[in-house]
């Protein structure tokens, strides 16, 4: 038993790192969780005092080239891009985890429960799934700060609630197609009760697909994030957020677009290395990509 | 079921939807308490005994001591016989209705170009990289896309700003048109053009074309930058149905046949393979509504999305409640729309 479990996760390893572009993908959200770890645990080794805070130098105010001192050069009020961004990443996938996983959950458990029931109450939680999916997320998010302020917290639970919807359609979609399938049916007939066959043949086939789904997610969610910070929705104007960090360089964009432009990329770069980490992953979740 | 059955069914449908979408955002817009409304109306100079018996006027005017789903209704019956309140943002204040007929022309304008942008610039990559599969033009357009899809949207703005409007000097990154062409003009006043609202039409029916140059030189930059976020699941989507077209026995009949192969692409697969693409248009209506609020704000376009982020940044309930429903309708037409196109086009689909 042992071993073929070992054998399969051999497997795995092999179908994700067979592609070129997965591979880099994992090994760069690898890195952003590694930083995000350090700065929880212990920034002095990166040489970073204070992991909370942006530390501004208003000796110098305004944005410098790169050089030795500030390898990715400075942004406005004179803070040192390298370390703010190490130091936001740790933020970044903070907030990013929180969104994606708080909406999966609702959502898959909203769309399992839809699908494998059906009926009545299928029809119900679908409309209010295709009413919540039809609020634009600005919108929801700016009505969300009304209520309970704008702060970061605020746009975590508004992202989410606009969120699932999306994963209790997926969620929903997969628990129709396997419920048909000829297994699940021969389980019925030999007289295993719904709540089994829910979570004994149901569940663990949805999941598999959804994890995917999150990994591509985060790298979604993390721009829209920083959109929202983009707009103004900068509750603590000393956080270290990646979002922010790009709009302290706005006003530079002509004489300093570093101080545009490394932010960005930062945000950009894990997005793009968890589209390709869910390709790959996609790729090992598939029976038939597995076998060849 | 007949087609005109399942077009009013969904039309049905759509009530309920657009009515919940507004409640839930009416619900959270007023439960911070009243003084947000209150402040929307409230002359500041009023003195502090006609500001006590204003605000009372104003309390009875909006119900705003009745509970806060009870005072949804009254706002759905105002909005019914078209009243949508007052907006006061510092681009515009007065009434929502008047500030959409401003707003609305331009935003609509701009969503055009783009959609026209991406499918201009979308089908041909799309095809191509399905056809050429794994070959230059494919990989690239590959990366690409993926990278355009993982930027957030002011970043491809600022990108786009830099390159043409800062070191390349070529296309203008601010406004709607150069100001110093328009400033004597008679159908352009406060920032507003006249009849149409769109600066671009309104030069053209009053045979400016200087102005028109202009204003279709200051729509390239935004539209270009709204098409872009947009383009990557475009091409993408098109160059899956592609490849599966192109799998199909119906096309190596046609090669065996020997039918030229600029011919196969054209007629016989691309074909089939935009339905998908074009009909998914609802996550296209939706990712361009969603660029539009940042993309007017870095471009300082008075279109609906700007007056809509200053809306949010105001705390002006009116214009929130007036933008929410205008992107929830569009978005609830836009799914109409498609699901009829499906209906229409695959005689597959039962409804």
């Amino acid at each position: 038993m042992e071993t073929k479990r070992e054998s399969e996760l051999r497997l795995s390893f092999k179908v994700l790192f067979r592609n070129k572009s997965a591979l880099v993908g994992t090994v760069l959200v690898l890195l952003y969780f590694i930083d995000a770890f350090v700065m929880q645990v212990y920034p002095k080794l990166f040489g970073i005092t204070n992991p909370n805070s942006l530390v501004e130098n208003f000796a110098s105010p305004l944005p410098l080239p790169p050089s030795v001192l500030h390898p990715l050069g400075t942004t406005a009020y004179g803070i040192d891009l390298w370390s703010s961004i190490l130091k936001a990443i740790r933020f970044d996938l903070a907030y990013t985890l929180a969104v994606v996983l708080s909406g999966a959950v609702i959502g898959v458990i909203l769309g399992v429960i839809s699908g494998f029931v059906g009926g009545a109450l299928d029809e119900f939680l679908m409309r209010i799934t295709d009413i919540v999916f039809s609020i634009p997320y600005l919108v929801l998010a700016l009505a969300v700060g009304f209520v309970i302020g704008r702060t970061y917290t605020s746009m975590i639970f508004a992202l989410a609630l606009v969120w699932w919807p999306i994963y209790a359609r997926y969620g929903r979609a997969l628990t129709l197609s396997i419920k048909t399938l000829p297994y699940v049916d021969s389980a019925r007939l030999y007289g295993m009760n719904g709540l089994k066959i829910l979570f004994k043949h149901v569940v663990p086939n949805v999941l598999p697909p959804v994890f995917v789904q999150v990994s591509v997610d985060l790298g979604v969610i993390m721009p829209i994030f920083s959109t929202l910070s983009f707009i103004g929705f900068i509750p603590n104007a000393n956080l270290p957020e990646l979002g922010y960090l790009t709009t302290l360089g706005l006003n530079y964009l002509q004489s300093a677009p570093w101080a545009v432009i490394f932010p960005g990329a930062i945000i950009t770069l894990f997005s793009l290395a968890a589209n390709l980490m869910g390709e790959g992953l996609r790729d090992v979740f598939d029976p038939r990509r597995r076998s060849e | 079921m007949k087609l005109w059955q399942y077009i009013i069914r969904r039309l049905v449908i759509l009530i309920p939807t657009i009515i919940g979408l507004t409640f839930i955002v009416f619900v959270l817009s007023h439960s911070g308490g009243t003084n947000l409304v209150l402040a929307e109306y409230l002359n500041p100079h009023l003195p502090a005994s006609a500001r006590q018996a204003e605000i009372q006027k104003l309390i009875q005017e909006f119900h705003l001591n009745q509970p806060v789903y009870i005072q949804y209704f009254y706002w759905l019956a105002a909005v019914l016989q078209g009243d949508l309140g007052y907006t006061n943002t510092p681009i515009y204040s007065g009434p929502v209705t008047h500030a959409i007929e401003l707003f609305m022309p331009n935003t609509i304008m701009l969503s055009v170009l783009a959609s026209i942008m991406v499918w201009l610039i979308g089908i041909p990559l799309g095809v191509w990289s399905a056809v050429r599969r794994d070959g230059v033009l494919d990989q690239s357009t590959r990366v690409g896309a993926l990278t355009l899809y993982s930027m957030p949207v002011y970043l491809v703005a600022f990108s786009l700003v830099i390159i043409f409007g800062v070191y390349l000097r070529v296309l203008p990154f601010s406004g709607t048109a150069n100001l110093l062409l328009v400033q004597n003009v008679s159908w352009y006043q406060g920032g507003i053009s006249y009849p149409t609202h769109i600066l671009i039409i309104d030069a053209l029916l009053h045979g400016n074309y200087i102005v028109a140059l202009s204003a279709l030189e200051h729509l390239i930059l935004p539209a270009l930058s709204l098409a872009l976020g947009s383009l990557a699941a475009f091409i993408r989507l098109l160059r899956s149905q592609m490849l599966d077209v192109l799998g199909q026995d119906f096309i190596r009949f046609v090669y065996s046949k020997g039918v030229p192969e600029k011919d196969i692409i054209t007629i016989h697969a691309r074909r089939n393979a935009i339905i998908v693409p074009l009909t998914n248009f609802v996550y296209l209506v939706a990712g361009l509504l969603g660029g539009v609020v940042v993309i007017e704000s870095i471009f300082n376009i008075p279109g609906i999305g700007y007056w809509t982020t200053q809306a949010l940044l105001n705390n002006d309930v009116g214009g929130i409640m007036g933008s929410t429903l205008i992107f929830g309708i569009t978005l609830v037409i836009a799914s109409l729309i498609i699901d009829i196109l499906y209906a229409l086009i695959d005689p597959r689909i039962r409804y």
